[in-house]
């Protein structure tokens, strides 16, 4: 009788343990495809290696300002050098693993940013130092979490809420990433802060295929609390994993 | 009949020269006491106020309405257009209560030496103007204050130079974002280095002319963020402060902010240590009060025997009453003027020497974010010494008062037969 009893709980608890990890298994899968769009979308114009030319607009309540720039990226990292306008031309940053240094023609001078200027716009932009050279640790700090599937407007897509694990050392209180449910390509991305407001957001437009991949070439910055205010990006041209000397990412070249 | 009293007091002094003498040691030495104290609280708070807005501050400023205290680049005076600089300065100086004013630009960089770098505020003035207005001219422990001679010089805090490792005559570079957006970026000399005792000067300023800061900020030679000024007197910062708003506001648009305004925590704790002062001088008070109504009881009653024997001859209680008090009231006067006396020496030490709190390490103190120093100087508080006299005077004549009115009742028999 003992003998019964036991052999019954033994099979429920196989039963049970088998269901548990079937369901494990499925539920790790959908971590993975979301962990490996969300990474997709961090490195999106970056790959193995990347060359591009990007213009930036920058319009405010001064008006409008132009900016033009060359983009080298090898790994992590990354080489922005100003072309236009003159004035500027030649004023570079150069990131190479945590650490980000200015190239300043006027003075002739290299200079380190800390990390906290980093976070501050770059040239008047609603962009930051780190939106340009940083790809952010997507998966390594924030949870996933899918929040919305279905139709934005007339494109199926996907609607990720990251929200960031407790050790982890973010600005935001949690991002939402929309992408296309077709190609897992971004259509936008919000910016919330601490206290669950939209601080900024990114809009992605006008895709085509660069190097067989499909990116979206027109970025727009909006930032909430600077409504006369925004900033576009526009990939001009970017070619993806071609050659890149190592030398390119040397102080030298920098200061060329 | 007065006259005869007054002579009648006055011989009475001098009969128990022992009694009167205490009595007016104790009333000298209160007088005295109070003196101290409150010359050193008058001195604390004085220097409080004028080292917290002459360091740096400057009594008054006139910025763009919205500019203070978030020191937007933007937000200058007139706004993105600028103004007449020089104009403004004339204006405000037609003032006769303004003694100078100045022109000041600010901004946010990131300062850049050989190996480290490190956020600062940058100030740009007109050296000329600025050393009449603050002192932080004559902080300068090393090397010499912004001069024409270095265009591009700049002066900054001793605990900012050895933190990232600079010395006088080293290069640096400021890069800062400028007002059209781009990077502002400079090679600058290190022509001083100033120590204040104020961490947030010395780890996080950095002085330069106000031309070369305009510069480097891209901002064109109308647009200044500040006008700092000083005054004549003070004590009418606010009135001034506010008169000046109006005026001003006429031609565009401003904010006047007195120091009270821009320093809330310096005029707290002025206010704190006025009320301090109240309390710590009653406390003195109370103990002077009891000394001389201790003494003056006791004098008056050990004379009740003479008293009787005024009365048996003749005298009527009123004018036994009048006499004490024409004594005590003599007694008081002579007293203040013996404790003015005794006075006037220490308050002279005071407010030329100071109170040496320093000591040996000769460190300096600081109060509510104010640099006081380690010499501790008294100021002349009249009121307050005007207030103690009549104070202690009130105290001797009423506590003459009492005994005398005493005596008065007793009938002279009675009154003989005490001891």
């Amino acid at each position: 009788m003992t003998f019964t009893n036991c052999r019954h709980l033994n099979v429920a608890m196989v039963l049970s343990l088998l269901l548990l990890t079937v369901a494990q298994i499925s539920h790790a899968a959908d971590d993975q495809r979301a962990k490996e769009t969300v990474d997709r979308v961090a490195s999106l114009f970056s790959s193995k290696s990347s060359i591009a030319t990007v213009k930036m607009q920058i319009f405010n309540e001064d008006g409008q300002r132009n900016l033009s720039m060359q983009i080298w990226s090898l790994g992590d990292k990354v080489l922005v050098r100003i072309t236009n306008p003159q004035d500027q031309a030649g004023t570079a940053i150069l990131k190479e693993g945590s650490d980000i240094r200015y190239y300043l023609p006027k003075s002739n001078r290299t200079v380190k940013i800390p990390a906290s200027m980093a976070m501050t716009s770059w040239m008047g932009s609603d962009f930051t130092i780190d939106d340009l050279v940083k790809e952010p640790f997507l998966t390594r700090d924030y949870t996933i979490g899918t929040s919305f599937e279905g139709k934005r407007g007339d494109v199926a897509v996907y609607e990720y809420t990251l929200t960031p694990k407790p050790e982890a050392a973010v600005v935001w209180g949690k991002i939402v990433l929309q992408f296309r449910q077709a190609d897992g390509v971004p259509t936008w991305q919000g910016y919330y802060g601490e206290d669950g407001k939209l601080a900024r957001e990114l809009t992605f437009s006008e895709y085509k295929t660069k190097s067989g991949k499909v990116i979206p070439t027109h970025l727009v910055m909006q930032s909430a609390d600077k409504a006369g205010s925004h900033t576009t990006i526009d990939y001009e041209d970017i070619a993806f994993d071609v050659p890149i000397v190592a030398g390119t990412f040397s102080l030298p070249n920098m200061n060329r | 009949m007065s006259g005869r009293l007054l002579q009648l007091a006055w011989r009475n002094l001098w009969r128990n020269r022992r009694r009167t003498f205490i009595t007016m040691a104790a009333i000298a030495f209160g007088y005295a006491m109070l003196l101290f104290v409150a010359c050193l609280m008058a001195g604390l708070r004085w220097q409080m106020i004028q080292n917290g807005t002459c360091l740096v501050m400057s009594q008054i400023q006139v910025h763009a309405p919205g500019y203070y205290p978030n020191r937007s680049l933007q937000k200058t005076l007139g706004g993105r257009q600028g103004t007449d600089v020089s104009a403004m300065l004339a204006s405000i100086a037609a003032d006769r209560r303004v003694n100078a004013v100045a022109p000041r630009v600010y901004g946010y960089g990131l300062l850049s030496a050989a190996h480290r770098s490190a956020g600062v505020e940058l100030m740009g003035v007109v050296s000329e103007q600025e050393t009449r207005i603050t002192t932080l001219n004559s902080q300068v422990v090393k090397g010499t204050y912004l001069n024409a001679r270095v265009p591009k010089g700049v002066v900054i805090g001793d605990k900012l130079a050895s933190t990232i490792g600079i010395e006088l005559g080293s290069e640096i570079v400021l890069l800062t974002q400028a007002a059209d957006g781009s990077m502002g970026n400079d090679v600058y000399t290190v022509v001083g280095i100033l120590h204040t005792g104020l961490d947030a000067v010395d780890r996080g300023l950095v002085l330069m002319s106000l031309s070369s800061l305009q510069d480097l900020l891209h901002l064109a030679p109308g647009r200044i963020h500040e006008v700092g000024i000083k005054l004549n007197h003070i004590t009418a910062a606010s009135t001034v402060a506010a008169a000046l708003e109006v005026r001003l506001a006429k031609s565009l648009p401003v904010r006047v902010m007195a120091w009270p305004e821009l320093a809330p925590e310096l005029a707290n704790y002025i206010q704190f240590n006025h009320g301090v002062t109240v309390v710590l001088f009653f406390i003195f008070f109370l103990v002077a009060v009891i000394g001389v109504m201790n003494t003056m009881l006791m004098a008056v009653f050990e004379r009740t025997r003479e008293f009787g024997m005024l009365m048996a001859i003749g005298m009527r209680p009123t004018q036994v009453i009048g006499l004490i008090l024409t004594e005590a009231a003599g007694l008081a006067v002579a007293s203040l003027v013996v404790g003015a006396t005794l006075g006037v020496p220490l308050l002279w030490y005071l407010q030329v020497h100071g109170l040496d709190l320093g000591g040996a390490t000769g460190e300096v103190v600081s109060v509510a974010g104010v640099v006081v120093g380690h010499l501790w100087y008294g100021r002349q508080d009249f009121s307050a010494y005007s207030q103690a006299a009549i104070g202690l005077a009130a105290t001797a004549l009423v506590s003459a008062l009492y005994p005398a009115w005493r005596a008065a009742q007793l009938r002279p028999t009675e009154a003989m037969r005490k001891v």
